[in-house]
């Protein structure tokens, strides 16, 4: 048993040095990305596309329900404490803060992580991974790094239309409800928010895009040869990805309240 | 090929474009509302204390923020120097004795430093000290009426405002009832040279006279129902004796009888009987002057039993009101009952 768990313990230490040397090389040819001219250029543009424009609808969706939710809640609870003026500060402190970011990556997971896991395990079940090594392409060059780039940059993009969906968008469904004057709330609004929520959103969401990028191109590569390997992969990639965003998210919480 | 892949360049570009262009928006509406790009007057200032202050404590004056405080030190003489600045849309205010107040909630809801601008035209160039309100400096400010103070908005502040005349009032009523109080206990002791006392003396001295004149007419109207009594009852004597055929009256009849030589008596019995009936009269003159003497003095007994019943009930209002008032209730000292001393300390040794 103790033999086991040490053979264990070694192989999971293995491994999260195996990763972290992934990770190092990622960052490295990241580095060199926009260094050099190259056809990585094309999939970082298609990357994009699907991972961020195609995930706008969702999210615009996700950030007017969720920002609609919190005007309405806080106009109608917060004056039965006198604390009307703390709406403002809650739907930034949720939007801007905490849940832009968090339901940003877990839609980016759950669009994109997979995707990526699943893909970058197809090529590896049907050998192209081993057809680029022997053409000198770097995999990590030419496959990881646009994904990785693309997902961080969708990532970041996408936060930024979730604050402003959330932020504005959710003020078209409250007139509906509680007709405020536009300018009255914007000021307020404006006046509540700071550098420091909208660079707080940011930093989060370019952890989580970092994570979740970094995870799923990983799990894709560890397909080893099997098929059926592949969906299991994306399982992994999900799971670990939701995980680790959270466990970031806690985190960089503390580290900025702290 | 599909409209998305063949023009992904553009949509992509315009993605990220009109997230950068959110993004520069909103980062310049948040610098335009708080003021990065304004220039601000800095002061300084001298607090007692840095309690419910802090860098970022906004300055209000009439509920717009005119003001924020950057940086508090604890200087060498333990007090809090204050640097804050003014924005430039009040600096205007910012005139010559003008002056900071701290005010803090009394129900714990924090505080707020309030501006309040000098009564001057001169405008005070950046730098420049204001006392706080609660300073020397201030209060002379102040007490000369050099600065504008707003009356307080806040209801707490108003409700607070109005208890301090409220309790002034209800600790006179306290001093008056108690006064009042001890005016009635030295009346009733016999103390007091005031109306109260007065009015006890007087229904005392009248309880007491009235008491004495009623008792010398009952003794009078005593010893006359007595004479009465024995009159009528030598009268029932006297009319048994005539309605007994054996008794006096066949014997007074007889002329060879005693009343024959009882009445030949030269009109003695006569003059007897006359000297009686006059006395009678006499004593029933004497009684009719003291009915009309004591008829006369009714009406004084009356008042003075009216000013008594008076007097007795205000006293017993007041008592009642005392009893009754919940501010002064319990407030009054119990009386301690002093035991009589039946037998002085030093009275064995002159036994």
């Amino acid at each position: 048993m103790i033999a086991t768990l040490g053979r264990s313990a070694r192989l999971k230490a293995a491994s999260l040095l195996y990763s972290l040397g992934f990770f190092y090389n990622v960052l490295k040819e990241t580095a060199r990305f926009f260094s050099k001219s190259q056809v990585g250029y094309k999939v970082l543009i298609l990357q994009i596309l699907f991972t961020g424009y195609e995930a706008l609808a969702i999210n615009a969706i996700m950030a007017i329900a969720i920002g609609a939710a919190i005007n309405v809640i806080g106009s109608s609870l917060l004056p039965q404490f006198g604390q009307s003026q703390l709406m403002y500060s809650i739907l930034i402190i949720v939007i801007t803060r905490e849940l832009g970011p968090l339901l940003t990556a877990f839609v980016i997971t759950a669009r994109s992580g997979t995707a990526i896991a699943t893909q970058l395990g197809t090529m590896v079940v049907n050998h192209e991974i081993e057809a680029y090594i022997a053409v000198g392409l770097n995999p990590i060059s030419y496959l990881v790094v646009p994904r990785f780039i693309g997902v961080v940059v969708s990532m970041l993009v996408l936060t930024i239309y979730f604050n402003i969906f959330g932020l504005l968008g959710s003020f078209i469904v409250v007139q509906v409800i509680k007709p405020t004057p536009i300018l009255e709330y914007l000021g307020a609004l404006m006046s509540t928010l700071t550098v420091g929520d909208v660079a707080s959103g940011l930093t989060k969401a370019l952890v989580f895009g970092i994570v979740v990028s970094v995870v799923a191109t990983y799990q894709g590569f560890s397909v080893n040869r099997a098929s059926t390997e592949i969906p299991v992969a994306g399982i992994r990639a999900v799971g670990l990805s939701f995980i680790l965003i959270i466990v970031a998210d806690v985190l960089l919480t503390l580290v900025q309240y702290a | 090929m599909k409209f998305k892949i063949k023009f992904a360049d553009q949509i992509v570009g315009l993605f990220i474009l009109v997230a950068l262009a959110f993004f520069v928006a909103i980062v310049v509406l948040i610098g335009a509302n708080q003021r990065w790009f304004a220039k601000d007057y800095g002061f300084v200032t001298s607090f007692a204390s840095a309690a419910g202050l802090a860098p970022g404590t906004s300055i209000m004056m009439k509920g717009f923020t005119v003001g924020k405080i950057d940086k508090l030190t604890l200087n060498a003489n333990n007090t809090v120097d204050a640097e804050f600045h003014i924005f430039d849309t009040y600096y205007e205010k910012v005139r010559e004795y003008s002056i900071l107040e701290l005010t803090v909630s009394p129900i714990g809801l924090g505080s707020q430093l309030l501006f309040h601008p000098g009564r001057s035209e001169v405008r005070l160039s950046e730098g420049a000290f204001i006392p706080t309100a609660a300073s020397p400096e201030g209060q002379t400010l102040i007490e000369q009426e050099l600065v504008e103070i707003p009356p307080k908005d806040d209801t707490i502040t108003r409700l607070l405002a109005n208890v301090n005349p409220l309790l002034e009032n209800t600790n006179k009523t306290v001093v008056t009832v108690n006064r009042t109080l001890t005016e009635v206990n030295r009346a009733l002791a016999g103390q007091s040279t005031g109306p109260l006392g007065d009015i006890v003396t007087d229904a005392s001295a009248a309880a007491g006279d009235v008491r004495a004149r009623v008792g010398g007419l009952l003794d009078q109207v005593s010893s006359l129902l007595s004479e009465l009594e024995t009159i009528s009852a030598n009268l029932v004597a006297t009319t048994d004796s005539i309605r007994d055929p054996t008794g006096l009256v066949p014997r007074l009849l007889d002329p060879s009888g005693s009343i024959k030589t009882f009445l030949d008596d030269d009109d003695a019995l006569y003059k007897k009987v006359m000297s009686i009936v006059g006395e009678v009269d006499r004593s029933m003159k004497s009684l009719q002057g003291i009915i009309s003497g004591l008829n006369s003095e009714m009406p004084k007994v009356a008042g003075l039993l009216n000013e008594t019943r008076t007097a007795i009930q205000q006293a017993q209002d007041v008592l009642e009101g005392v009893r009754n008032n919940p501010l002064i209730r319990g407030g009054v000292t119990e009386r301690v009952q002093q035991e009589s001393l039946y037998r002085a300390m030093r009275e064995g040794s002159f036994e």
